[in-house]
């Protein structure tokens, strides 16, 4: 199968459903003829023209609140934000007006639109173009979100979310745009609350989103070397959340490691552990542990920026440790 | 129809308001929108305008009074010949109950915005007593200050269903006004009225959830001393799997056995040698034990995956097991730290054995390839079927409750299934 | 041409514009009285004394014109064709309401009509308007989108930066400044600094001041600039110079530390739009007197038993709680 790059991918699943449905079109800054700044766009305003790839100016609550209106409508906006962390300047558009539209009008509104937005530290931008901020997002009733962790997810989920009825948020990791992976020439799409399994293991199950999919599958790695079998699930969209699959994998390992690059506290991981614990509590044979990134603004200097988030090394230390019966946290 | 005209909600957080001055007398004309009374709330002074066209009559609260929120105090009639004075808002027909007087139940007003009940201070007027409309019934205290509230109709207290000091809730009813003076005036407090029954109140309005007072909290539960070195650190896996095959994890700590413990420490915890049984103990379980020369299970299950495509090998077994019981049982099987139960259907057929959330009726033991050659467990719940080595061939034991089986069908069980795993061929027969 | 000729070729509009405007003070004045005896959830805003703004508006409007409301709602609602019942229902939080007892008083979307929803964040449907627009432009539609809001949204960010873009991409939409002269509890020259207009004129958008309490003179602008919209040649603004008989809410009662009850009753008794039309009807020979009560009676009853009605309907079943939080 050929390999093309996340930002491929996610550059062909835009223009596959802007020819597929008249009604989708982008906006956001400097989405046409500069393709973004990471060029994910580039080549879509050829094809498609400066009515259906709008650059805005530098006004992220405007156009975003006129996508919700365009949404409402019967059109299909994507909206580029070009930072995940300018999520916090959307807040009322995305949190209290698209996430709550079809709620508040008893099911008769639909917001049907994409957010496309990244998320990621170690590229040395500092606290304000780093952060990972998909639980904000995901504690918000209405809103689904997205988390490819490869070209082929970032292709499959991008498709689906374009038809998808209601707001939808895609944090794509911002290191992983040249990250090539397989993605088949013909069509697909990957449905929204399904799982992944990347890799099977008896051991221990490490539940890993987006990028930290990378990282555990290298852990996994290292841990066969030593006979733990680790197996390796990316839960692709984490609302919904395929809970079922994740679930049936704990009971099979009674261990686990959830790992996400949001902030450890009150995060993603938080509340996969927290709903492993509830319903797998009498299949655990160790406390289900959570990486995420530390509980710091991403720092600039890269001697300090490299220790604030999971690595490889850091998921296998603590998936020993589980294996072992080692006290871990333990009074 | 006569309009009522009721002290309106004004602020937010308003119980009541001041009539400074009705602007219209009774029996004058009024038109919609005419300024009717100033009321006095907080600091302020606004007119109340008149929400229908008519004859202002009825008054029933006069200047420089308290009204409640909500309480009626005029009427707005289509006649101004109309001189039956408006009724309070929060009464209505007492229902006839067995021991109360006849009349017109005034209930407890609503006053702030998110009050469920009101404090009785005290009562201004004695069960018997004539009073009038105008006159301070009782006094009654919210959150923030105390307010008096008015009789809102002429005639005779004939019963006070609330005591000084007790919360009533809004909407329910406080007093009885009757027309004549009543023979035996009733003075009664909510707890002997919660026991008799209750006057019809007035309808609460569907959004408003009236809540009753607050039973006092239950006394705490007596906490149960655990020391902690009682405690036993395991997994949640282990103390389940340890719960589910009848093992105690304080051996495993008697023992010395390092803490916590986790799944593979269950292995360790089955291979402790047993307790000597108490004679209780050993009085109250059936152990049979059956040597059979050759482990049949091995080939059968061979050929079962071979001919058959069946190749759970704990299923087979659970089915051999089932069917050496009444039809239609539930066998768990234990191996190697994990167990697994199977419904195995009536008759003989192993293909429709199933896995199971079940409770076993049946546990088999499967130790073939394990060290121990005799197990004596004592009697758990359900009947135990242990398999070990011996030589070539196998040692099976059948421990169980008295109760659970009796001899003549422990015995069948344990020739049966001796039988079936010998030559296991024979059970399609 | 002359008034009273317009008048006479205009007769069914103009008693439709009456009409208007008298539900939506009748359906106010029943909500306040809901309030007030405490049979209604919550609180609200009412739009009494600012009904020549919507109606004249949405007269100008049909079923495919969209608008975006405030929390002062109600009157936008009733002028873009929402039925009493649906409306009462919705106040009341029951399941026949338009939104299912979902949104209540301040989130009442009637989609049917093209009212895409009252919003209860100040100025936070700006960017829904003028995306309305922006699809209507780029489905090649000639819908036009009135985003209503009043002066207190003036200081909100969102409206420069989508006045901005609608400037930009020439989008049919046209900003409804229903300037009641307080931003809640403050006079709005405290809130406001410069003009109002100036700031929609600063993006080269063309902007108007009218007289909000005049019924025919909103309606004539908003005519004029409905159709050059649907041309293409929006955006435009409009600042309707009008006055909120209540206080900011239903409780908010003593008002005199920010506005006097002689400035209250000035505007009542002087400048009240529906008398004022009510008068322009009779004199023109529009309407008799007669046939002006029975219009109104006929409204207070339609209010009456859609109240009655809306009272005795049923609270939506508890297992909708957690329907509609996500689209099929």
């Amino acid at each position: 199968m050929r390999e093309i790059t996340l930002s491929q991918a996610v550059n062909e699943a835009l223009a596959e459903e802007m020819r597929r449905d008249p009604t989708t079109f982008i906006m956001g800054e400097d989405v046409a003829e500069a393709g973004t700044p990471f060029k994910v766009l580039s080549g879509l305003v050829e094809e498609f023209g400066t009515d259906r790839v709008i650059d805005t100016p530098i006004a992220e609550p405007g156009f975003m609140g006129m996508a919700v209106g365009a949404a409402m409508t019967g059109a299909r906006p994507i909206v580029d934000l070009m930072f995940g962390d300018f999520i916090f300047l959307i807040m009322d558009q995305l949190c209290n007006q698209a996430a709550k539209t079809h709620y508040m009008s008893g099911g008769k509104l639909n917001v049907p639109l994409v957010l496309r937005t990244n998320l990621g530290a170690t590229r040395r931008s500092a606290a304000q173009h780093s952060q990972s901020l998909q639980a904000l997002v995901a504690h918000i009733p209405g809103l689904k979100v997205a988390m490819p962790s490869s070209a082929y997810e970032a292709k499959g989920l991008m498709k689906t979310a374009i038809r998808d009825n209601n707001p939808v948020v895609i944090f794509e990791d911002k290191l992983m745009y040249q990250d090539k992976a397989p993605v088949p020439e013909e069509e697909y799409l990957i449905p929204f609350g399904v799982a992944n399994v990347k890799r099977e293991g008896s051991d221990i199950t490490l539940i890993a989103t987006s990028s930290m999919v990378q990282v555990a599958e290298k852990a996994a790695e290292m841990l066969a070397a030593e006979g733990i079998s680790a197996e390796v699930i990316d839960p692709r969209t984490i609302v919904p959340l395929d809970e079922e699959a994740l679930l049936k994998s704990v009971r099979k390992t009674s261990r686990a490691i959830v790992i996400d690059e949001g902030h450890q506290s009150y995060g993603v991981t938080a509340e996969i552990a927290s709903r492993l614990n509830e319903k797998a509590f009498y299949h655990l044979d160790a406390p289900v542990l959570r990486m995420g990134a530390m509980d710091v603004p991403v720092p600039f200097s890269p001697a300090l920026e490299d220790i604030t988030v999971p690595t490889p090394e850091g998921v296998a230390e603590n998936a020993r440790k589980l294996c072992a019966g080692e006290m871990i946290h333990a009074a | 129809m006569p309009h009522d005209v009721t002290m309106p909600q004004l602020g937010m957080a308003q119980d009541a308001g001041k009539i400074v001055s009705w602007l219209k007398a009774p029996g004058d004309p009024v038109a919609k929108g005419d300024a009717l009374f100033e009321v006095e709330t907080d600091k302020a002074t606004m007119e109340v305008e008149a929400q229908a066209d008519g004859f202002l009559t009825g008054v029933v609260a006069g200047e420089g009074e308290d009204v409640p929120v909500g309480s009626v105090i005029a009427r707005i009639s289509e006649s101004a010949d109309d001189d039956t004075p408006a009724a309070p808002a929060p009464t209505a027909e007492a229902a006839p109950a067995d021991d109360l007087p006849e009349g017109k139940t005034v209930t407890m007003p609503q006053l702030g915005m998110a009050q469920d009940t009101g404090l009785l201070v005290s009562w201004q007027k004695a069960p018997g007593d004539a009073v009038a409309a105008d006159d301070v019934l009782f006094e009654v205290e919210t959150d923030k200050s105390t307010m008096e509230v008015p009789a809102g109709l002429d005639g005779f207290l004939a019963a006070t269903l609330a005591q000084a000091g007790e919360e009533v809730p809004v909407g329910d009813p406080v007093a009885i006004i009757s027309a004549a003076k009543p023979d035996a005036p009733v003075a009664r407090s909510v707890a002997e009225a919660a026991s008799a029954p209750a006057p019809a109140a007035a309808a609460p309005a569907p959004a408003k959830t009236v809540t009753a007072p607050k039973a006092p909290a239950p006394a705490p539960k007596p906490q149960v001393a655990v020391s902690s070195t009682d405690r036993i650190l395991a997994s949640p896996k282990a103390r389940r799997l340890a719960a589910e095959q009848g093992l105690d994890l304080t051996r495993l700590a008697k023992a010395g056995h390092p803490q916590p413990y986790h799944v593979k420490d269950i292995e360790v915890l089955r291979a402790l040698p047993s307790e000597a049984p108490t004679a209780a103990a050993a009085a109250s379980a059936r152990r049979l034990v059956a040597e059979v020369a050759e482990d049949g299970l091995p080939g059968f299950q061979r050929w079962m995956s071979e001919a058959h495509g069946v190749n759970d090998a704990d299923a087979i077994l659970a089915g051999l097991a089932g069917a050496s019981l009444a039809a239609g049982a539930t066998v768990a099987i234990e191996r190697a730290g994990l167990t697994r139960s199977f419904a195995t259907p009536a008759g003989r057929t192993l293909s429709g054995v199933a896995e199971t959330e079940d409770a076993p009726d049946l546990i088999l033991r499967d130790l073939r390839g394990s060290p121990l050659r005799s197990v004596e467990m004592g009697a758990g719940p359900e009947p135990v079927l242990t398999l070990t080595n011996s030589g070539a061939g196998l040692t099976i034991t059948l421990e169980c409750d008295p109760a659970s089986l009796s001899p003549q069908a422990a015995i069948q069980l344990l020739t049966d299934f001796a039988g079936r795993v010998e030559q296991p061929l024979r059970h399609l027969l | 041409m002359s008034p009273a000729k317009k008048a006479k070729t205009n007769t069914e509009d103009y008693l439709r514009m009456y009409r208007q405007m008298v539900r939506i003070r009748s359906f106010e004045d029943n909500a306040n009285q809901l309030y007030l005896s405490a049979k209604m959830p919550g609180l609200t805003h009412m739009y009494s004394g600012e009904e020549a703004v919507a109606v004249g508006i949405c007269e100008a409007l049909t079923d495919s014109d969209r608008i975006t409301s405030t929390h002062r709602g109600h009157g936008h609602c009733v002028a873009k064709g929402a039925e009493f019942k649906e409306m009462f229902c919705e106040l009341l939080g029951k399941e026949e309401g338009y939104c299912r007892g979902k949104g209540g008083s301040m989130h009442i979307a009637d989609q049917s009509h093209g009212n895409l929803g009252a919003n209860a964040i100040v100025g936070g449907s700006m960017g829904i308007a003028t995306g309305s627009a922006l699809r209507a432009k780029l489905q090649g539609s000639d819908d036009v989108t009135v985003c209503f809001f009043g002066d207190g949204a003036t200081a909100q960010g969102l409206l420069y930066e989508v006045m901005n873009m609608a400037a930009l991409w020439n989008l049919p939409v046209i900003y409804a400044c229903e300037n009641n002269g307080y931003s809640e509890y403050t006079k709005t020259e405290e809130i406001a600094a410069g003009s109002i207009t100036a700031r929609a004129e600063a993006f080269g958008i063309e902007a108007h001041q009218v007289d909000g309490q005049d019924v025919l003179a909103v309606n004539d602008l908003t005519q004029k600039l409905v159709a050059r919209a649907r041309k293409g040649e929006g955006p435009f603004f409009i600042e309707l110079m009008t006055y909120r008989y209540h206080g900011h809410h239903v409780g908010d009662i003593n008002r005199e530390y920010y506005r006097s009850k002689a400035e209250e009753k000035d505007w009542k008794e002087n400048r009240d739009p529906i008398t004022r039309f009510r008068h322009f009807l009779v004199q023109e020979g529009i309407a008799s007197e007669d046939e002006i009560e029975a219009i109104n009676a006929e409204v207070e009853k339609d209010a009456a038993d859609a109240v009655e009605y809306a009272l005795a309907a049923k609270y939506p079943d508890v297992s909708e709680v957690d329907m509609h939080v996500f689209a099929d």
